[in-house]
């Protein structure tokens, strides 16, 4: 992680010794502090090329000057845009691409809260992640340098104690985008329930259940997933009880919250096998999955006071011998028996069983389950937003409040009962598709059928968990989308006084 | 005659065969029809009560309905329902064996009935035209039709092309240009009140071959419909002439057809539209956007109407994110949108808003024009085979709307029945749209 530190300015607008300084400047506001002290060192030079440059402080507008001053090998001043529209992770993120040939570079941040420089500070380490592990002949000269970033705030105390909360949230990203980022060969659903076990160092209780034990609850829907792979299915059951005892003696306490991930390690499609192109893709057809732990690392590094349980299936979806054939029927851990008619449409099948049985077990106030679901919710909402579909309409609506401030949106779809007709089946209670109209909603009205009436949302991220092209804080590749906004929900709405 | 008996348990209605002659009440006897879950709550449930009725039936020529004890209302929604459901395309029937459905009731003559009357009469006059086949409707036949309506008192006015030349109207000439029947601009007018109008705006695609992106041959025969938003559009005013609403409405249809010929535009071509702007085609079959986006700039400068509202069958792509049950809503406008998310809701045909932005008009980016018409095949994720081209042809009609309040309704999926359900019958053109936008004009003629 990039490594981040929080300095007073020098008094006087004295300016940094070395390395890179970054102005940060809304829409036609003026020099002031830092800036304008280095203005006046050189000589009115900076309110020069600025001019000259046409710099208007429009949103990631850049500028670069290099070897402005002293012993400065470069400024870097940054458009934030309009004083209102300001997002300040984003202009946190925009700088690491502006610095990736500096070793360190410190930020100026006169007139920002200390709430706005840590959210500098989120967005640059988002964005300054990488995932290299398996590049060994890159050259030194083609690696990003930049190691250190310094954040200037006269808060100190306060920017520091913001950060404090926010890094954990960095770090549980960074543990989901490893394990979305990891090819198949590697993170079996074996090696992906291991990695579990890192949590339990933050506090996090990790249980572990193979086929066995999944045999003993009746899961015959993620086992007829499973069994057309060698790697054996695993499913991890993950705790964080930070409410303690705020209840005070004698009162309940609170239901936990429950986050359900899809970890479907590979997918073939099974015998309903998927086109060759893209199918390199269905590594990550566990981010689901992989966001919830990284949500659960999250929360339990910044020591959220809250209970809340994580569960994940993971689960190889392959075509072996054994793979479940079209028109298999094969009966949920609810006793729901499924005709399965695309073997393809193995993640809510998944799901049945992982949310019937954590359901049952946690009682939850709510529960929230993140999975690349179905390709139909990209020719819907594309990448711009995942979608959301939900039975409560207060979870809804602080869900997409949660997604806007954080800039994770999720996108309503309806869950009318109508779409639910195409998942009658003429053997058993669901067939596990409907035709391809609609086919998002029907998946959502199918894992309805599991959730047993609870408030419970159901985010599809097929088009979101990955992204093609770097953005403002995500590097291109996986994005941990939803963890950011999961985290926030449980802040804003679940962590009493 | 079908009685209605509520029973004792909510929720379910017996329909009990009386005066048949014994065949038939053979047919429907000891019948039991559960509305909706529970007791007939508001109109809509009372026609699908009418629906349902019907649907029991089955091939009776003649059903009466005794709903006597209803409340007129209710009694109007119940007659409602029963034709809906029991209209059928029979114009080309060597024996039509129409279905004649009377209504017992105490009030004959309750004023609703009339304004209920001319709302069917102009869904059966858009349903008419939707079912019609290409070879009978062509873009010549449907505008003849369409200047028929002038003897319900609507103003027509048609644009035939050599004026659409005059116009600079390209998308509209280029799509409609490889047919031997000619494009045209179809706009009606229904003034019954003074002050801006609300304009909506159809496309009407007699039939769509994809052009040179030319359909697979499995199911084009569905493509006869692809002038359904045209024809709801102008239903929508025939219902308000009728009931001499006090509304002022236009309509403006881009009327074309679009096949494979000696003239068909190709992709790659850039074509100049009516506002000026240039467009790269990319894909001949996402021709309706081109005809609406011309359609849509001379709406707004000839009619300069408050707002606007386009229905089209545009995209398969909402057709797999909302499947038959709803129809995508698109637009700028929170008020409008709201508006006609409402008017949906009242009227049971019902709308789903969907995303417009800044990513998606990133995506229809051109080199060579101002715009693409819309993302490449194979551009999208998982091998390139899914593009959300339901919110990118939304995007692309934005660029012609300006300033006017407007919202885009992609009915794809929803012109016509797949399943007897509902107010349909199998198979037969829905008539979605109709009701809608009419229910829309007037709401919109109140909160101005």
């Amino acid at each position: 992680m990039l490594d981040i530190a929080f300095s007073k300015p020098a008094p006087s607008g004295g300016l940094p010794k070395a390395g890179a300084l970054v102005l940060l400047l809304a829409e036609g506001a003026g020099l002031a502090g830092m800036g304008a002290a280095l203005d006046a060192a050189m000589g009115g030079g900076l309110a020069r090329a600025i001019a000259a440059a046409e710099f208007t402080g429009r949103k990631g507008q850049s500028l670069t000057l290099y070897a402005p001053h002293g012993a400065l090998t470069r400024l870097v001043v940054l458009g934030l845009g309009s004083h209102d529209g300001m997002k300040l992770d984003e202009a946190g993120g925009a700088l690491v691409p502006l610095l990736s040939k500096e070793r360190e570079a410190s930020v100026a941040l006169d007139g920002l809260t200390a709430a706005q420089a840590a959210e500098v500070a989120l967005g640059a380490a988002l964005r300054a992640y990488r995932f290299d592990r398996y590049r060994t002949d890159e050259k030194p000269e083609d690696k990003p340098k930049l190691a250190r970033l310094t954040l200037l705030t006269p808060e100190l105390n306060a920017a520091k104690a913001a950060w404090g909360s926010l890094r954990p949230v960095a770090e549980g990203v960074f543990t989901a985008r490893d394990l979305v980022s990891e090819p198949a060969n590697v993170l079996t659903p074996i090696e992906a329930a291991e990695r579990c076990r890192a949590l339990e160092k933050l506090g996090v209780q990790v249980e572990i259940l193979g086929p066995k034990e999944m045999r003993r609850l009746n899961f015959g829907a993620y086992l007829g997933v499973a069994q057309g792979s060698d790697n054996e299915p695993r499913m991890v059951v993950m705790r964080w009880n930070g409410a303690g005892a705020q209840g005070g003696k004698g009162r309940k306490p609170a239901k936990p919250l429950l986050f359900v991930g899809k970890g479907v390690t590979f997918d073939t499609g099974g015998i309903s096998i998927k086109p060759a192109g893209g199918m390199e893709d269905m590594k990550w057809d566990m981010a689901g999955a992989g966001t919830v732990i990284g949500l659960m690392a999250a929360l339990a590094g910044r020591k959220a006071r809250a209970d809340v349980v994580g569960v994940v299936g993971f689960v190889e979806n392959m075509v072996g011998s054994n793979a479940q054939r079209p028109g298999d029927v094969v009966k949920t851990a609810s006793g729901l028996t499924v005709e399965v008619i695309n073997t393809d449409a193995e993640g809510r099948l998944v799901l049945a069983d992982v949310l019937h049985y954590s359901i049952g077990r946690f009682d939850p106030a709510f529960v929230v389950d993140l999975a690349t679901l179905t390709g139909a919710i990209i020719i819907a909402l594309g990448h711009e937003h995942a979608g959301l579909f939900s039975n409560d309409e207060t979870l809804a609506a602080r869900i997409q409040a949660a997604g806007r401030a954080v800039g994770e949106t999720a996108w309503r779809m309806p869950l009318d009962e109508s779409y639910a007709k195409g998942l009658k089946s003429d053997i058993a209670d669901l067939k596990n598709v409907g035709g391809r109209p609609g086919s998002s909603i029907a998946a959502a009205k199918f894992i309805e059928r599991f959730v047993s009436g609870r408030p419970w949302a159901h985010l599809d991220i097929a088009g979101m968990a990955w992204s093609s092209k770097d953005t403002a804080t995500v590097p291109k590749g996986a994005t941990a989308w939803g963890l950011r906004l999961l985290d926030r929900l449980v802040a804003e709405h679940h962590e009493g006084q | 005659v079908l009685r209605l008996r509520r029973t004792p348990s909510a929720g379910m209605l017996v329909v009990r065969p009386a005066d048949f002659p014994r065949d038939e009440q053979r047919r429907v006897a000891a019948l039991e029809i559960q509305v909706g879950g529970g007791e007939p709550r508001d109109g809509r449930d009372w026609e699908a009560v009418g629906a349902a009725c019907i649907a029991a039936a089955g091939e009776a020529r003649r059903v009466a309905v005794d709903a006597r004890g209803l409340a007129p209302a209710d009694a109007v929604a119940l007659a409602t329902g029963a034709t809906l459901r029991a209209w059928r395309f029979a114009a080309l029937k060597a024996v039509p064996s129409p279905q004649r459905v009377e209504l017992v009731t105490e009030a004959p003559d309750a004023p609703a009935w009339t304004a209920a009357a001319a709302t069917l009469d102009a869904i059966a006059w858009t349903r008419t035209q939707v079912a019609e086949p290409a070879n009978r409707l062509s873009p010549t036949e449907f505008s003849r039709r369409l200047r028929a309506l002038r003897e319900e008192g609507l103003h027509v006015e048609v644009i035939e092309a050599d004026a659409l030349r005059d116009l600079g109207a390209g998308g509209l000439l280029a799509v409609g240009g490889g047919s031997p029947h000619p494009p045209r601009l179809v706009m009606l007018r229904w003034k019954g009140a003074e002050g801006p109008p609300i304009a909506f705006v159809g496309k009407g695609l007699c039939f769509d071959t994809g052009g040179l992106s030319i359909k697979g041959a499995g199911g084009m025969e569905a493509m006869r419909a692809d002038m359904a938003g045209a024809a709801a559009c102008a239903g929508a005013l025939l219902s308000l002439a009728k009931r001499r609403a006090k509304v002022h409405a236009v309509a403006v249809l881009a009327i074309a057809e679009n096949v494979t010929g000696a003239r068909s535009y190709r992709p790659g071509d850039v074509l100049r539209m009516a506002s000026g702007r240039t467009v790269e085609v990319v894909d001949t079959d996402a021709e309706g956007r081109l005809v609406l986006a011309d359609a849509l700039h001379l709406a707004i400068q000839r009619c300069r109407p408050s707002a606007i509202v386009d229905a089209a069958t545009l995209t398969g792509s909402i057709l797999i994110a909302l499947g038959h049950h709803r129809a995508g809503l698109f637009g700028t406008d929170a008020a409008l949108l709201t508006a006609a998310a409402a008017a949906g809701e009242a009227v049971g045909e019902r709308l789903w808003p969907m995303p417009l932005g800044e990513g998606f008009r990133e995506a229809i980016r051109s080199p060579i024009a101002d715009l693409k018409q819309c993302a490449p095949a194979g551009s999208g994720a998982w091998g390139g085979r899914l593009l959300p081209d339901a919110s990118h042809a939304a995007t692309f009609l934005r660029e012609f709307v300006g300033d006017t309040p407007w919202a885009h309704l992609d009915i794809a999926g929803m012109d016509t029945a797949e399943d007897a359900e509902g107010l349909h019958a199998k198979g037969q053109p829905t008539g979605f749209g109709v009701r809608l936008l009419a229910e829309l004009a007037e709401r919109h003629a109140r909160d101005r």
